[in-house]
């Protein structure tokens, strides 16, 4: 299960009404989720959540999921 | 002496053996080098393996792989056997696999595609082509996968595939080198055949025009199966012995700071880039990502391919003036497949010239010199290169003078040998030997100004869409009506490229069931790789029809900017009103 708040943002972003968004869910399934639109989508991510993404991080991104996981790592490093 | 591509190369590396060819870049992992013999080398061998195969001089071998060190081995043993290489897309997961296969199959016909050479988990998909009646494919291989000669099929050695590639009657400095497929995503793929002389002159030309110096080193993310990428950035720098680094495409995307990484530590000098990338590097790279980075030794940063917006060049500056990227380094060129690649340059040292004009002017086909408030920054192309000529033609074929708009016809010594197997496609392109471009523009001080489109073509990102492909997508989804859908683009100034807006007819007016219809037409584009980012439902017959007798793209676009869509809409709502 991915986190409501992230995928209402990568739904605001990509200004879809609902459309399912699980954790194994592939960019490339997602309307308007292009290669084009990736790097705006994780920065509205990096923005909703207060952090930051590192280049090779992003790099290795498979699915929804692992986005999500990314997303609690970090912000689970920033509360220490 | 006439050479051919190979003769060049061999040329080029005898000089310096040791010099790096190409520097092989992936994230996250050390720079891989590859060196002029190196290269030639294993293409020598790849060639050999190639020849164990049946692959035989003047063979058109269809490469679909995705970023690796092995592909330009496999790219130069192609040419090297005297065969013709074709790059082709890798199939991003979004194509559907049925369309994928069906585009393949079409060009296949088309083009007369005689090997695919691909990687393993596209075995499975493209198998059936091979043993379809009609297709003219012999074989699929995964050369890849070959390792060193001891996995050599039965071929004595290379040195007897060399000769036999010299001596086949093909081969000659007329033979095709090079298939370059131009536009369309599925149906309408139009393969441009360039021979050795065209490729050979035209990068000469070319390197001239850019004032290219052994000082000189090319980095690129773009693509090979686009004539930007594979001329530009990979046959300019082979054939002159300049150093490519090369990024992957989709590693670009994902991070667009790597490209700037990579001019910095490379050193680089020259970069080929879509208007888009300008607005998306400045809006997408942190500036944490880019601190201590020294851009100073770019010496061209050339736009290209898609339509030139001052405004991008503007914001590339600003971003990025403070990391050494200077003012002068902004350089644009106009370029094609149908003419190998360039028509015009600007000067390298200097800034691309802007013309404010008139918008009303233009309007009108003239070019008035303007300050005021309703002007538009029009960015010049650049003279045409050496021995390439244009021209401005109204639509009756007559040549206009300078300063007026028409459509831009182009005669060059590069000029393609037609389109592979469609001379009746060929036939409608040429005229008295100059190629119909189908943009349009104007010369203003001998320098070119490309405003606009004549043809329907979109262009997102660089990336060449035929609307046909997009309309046959949308028109097959159920709640269209039949044949009555128009794709064009729209103006995206912030993206600084274009975005495909999709009007298609319905009878659906309950809300719920017109957004599910709309979310149906969006996913229909994706499954031919296309985003749509606008789908309008028009009311039936709301659509107009050209002279021709067919919906006209230009006319609804122009009408649905004006609003009249939304006009339509009310009424239609104001008809269903209980009285």
């Amino acid at each position: 299960m991915i986190s409501e708040r992230l995928k209402s943002v990568i739904l605001r972003e990509l200004r879809l009404a609902d459309v399912s968004i699980e954790a194994s869910t592939l960019a490339s399934e997602v309307p308007g989720w292009d290669s084009l639109k990736h790097v705006a989508l994780l920065a509205a991510v990096e923005r909703e959540f207060g952090v930051r993404f590192k280049t090779l991080e992003v790099m290795r991104l498979q699915n929804v999921g692992e986005l999500d996981a990314l997303v609690r790592k970090k912000l689970a490093a920033a509360q220490v | 002496m006439a050479e051919t591509l190979w003769q060049r190369w061999q040329a080029v590396a005898e000089r310096d053996l040791e010099r790096e060819a190409v520097v092989h870049l992936r994230a996250g992992e050390p720079a891989l080098r590859i060196s002029r013999g190196q290269l030639l080398r294993d293409a020598e061998r790849v060639a050999a393996q190639l020849a164990g195969y049946g692959v035989q001089p003047g063979d058109v071998c269809a490469l679909i792989v995705r970023h690796q060190p092995g592909f330009y081995a496999l790219y130069a043993g192609v040419v090297a056997l005297g065969a013709v290489p074709a790059v082709l897309a890798f199939p991003n997961p979004r194509l559907h696999p049925d369309k994928f296969v069906r585009g393949l199959a079409g060009m296949a016909q088309r083009s007369g595609l005689h090997f695919v050479l691909t990687e393993r988990e596209l075995a499975a998909r493209i198998a059936p082509l091979v043993s379809g009646d009609a297709s003219s494919v012999r074989a699929v291989l995964f050369p890849l996968e070959w390792s060193e000669p001891a996995s050599l099929p039965s071929v004595s050695s290379v040195t007897a595939v060399r000769q036999h590639a010299m001596s086949a009657a093909g081969e000659g400095a007329d033979a095709p080198c090079v298939l370059q497929h131009s536009s369309g995503t599925t149906g309408l793929q139009k393969a441009v055949v360039l021979s050795h002389r065209a490729v050979l002159a035209h990068v000469e030309r070319y390197a001239e025009a850019i004032a290219l110096s052994a000082h000189d080193k090319v980095v690129s993310w773009l693509p090979l199966y686009h004539d930007m990428g594979l001329i530009a950035a990979f046959h300019l720098p082979l054939a002159t012995g300049t150093p490519l680094v090369q990024l992957d495409p989709f590693e670009w995307i994902r991070a667009p700071v790597l490209l700037l990484e990579a001019l910095a530590s490379e050193r680089a000098t020259l970069a080929w880039l879509p208007n888009f990338a300008y607005n998306f590097m400045a809006d997408r790279i942190h500036d944490d990502d880019v601190a201590g980075l020294d851009l100073s030794s770019l010496r061209m940063l050339i736009n290209c391919s898609e339509p030139v917006r001052a405004a991008s060049h503007r914001k590339f500056l600003e971003r990025f003036a403070s990391l050494g990227v200077s003012p002068r380094a902004m350089s644009v060129a106009y370029a094609m497949a149908e003419t190998t690649f360039a028509v015009t340059q600007t000067l390298p040292g200097e800034r691309a010239r802007e013309l404010r004009v008139s918008r009303r002017a233009l309007e009108r086909g003239e070019v008035v010199l303007d300050a005021g408030a309703d002007t538009r920054a029009c960015v010049s192309c650049g003279r045409p290169i050496r021995d390439c000529e244009v021209r401005v033609m109204d639509e009756a074929g007559e040549p206009l003078p300078e300063g007026r708009v028409g459509e831009l016809w182009i005669r060059s010594r590069s000029l393609f040998d037609g389109y592979q197997n469609d001379p009746e496609r060929t036939a409608t392109a040429l005229c008295d030997g100059f190629y119909k471009s189908g943009d349009l523009g104007f010369i203003w001080q001998a320098e070119v100004f490309v405003i606009g489109r004549k043809k329907d073509l979109i262009i997102v990102a660089g990336k060449n869409l035929s609307p046909e492909d997009i309309e046959d997508a949308c028109a097959a989804v159920p709640g269209v009506l039949a044949g009555r859908v128009v794709a064009f683009g729209l103006d995206d100034e912030a993206s600084g490229t274009e975005s495909v807006c999709v009007i298609a007819e319905s009878e659906t007016r309950d809300p719920t069931a017109a957004a599910a219809l709309r979310l149906a037409i969006i996913k229909a584009a994706m499954a031919i790789d296309v985003t749509v980012h606008r789908v309008e439902l028009a009311v039936p017959r709301w659509l107009v029809k050209s002279s021709s007798g067919k919906l006209s793209r230009q006319e609804n676009r122009a009408r649905l900017l004006a609003g009249e869509l939304g006009a339509a809409r009310a009424r239609a709502e104001e008809e269903l009103r209980p009285a």
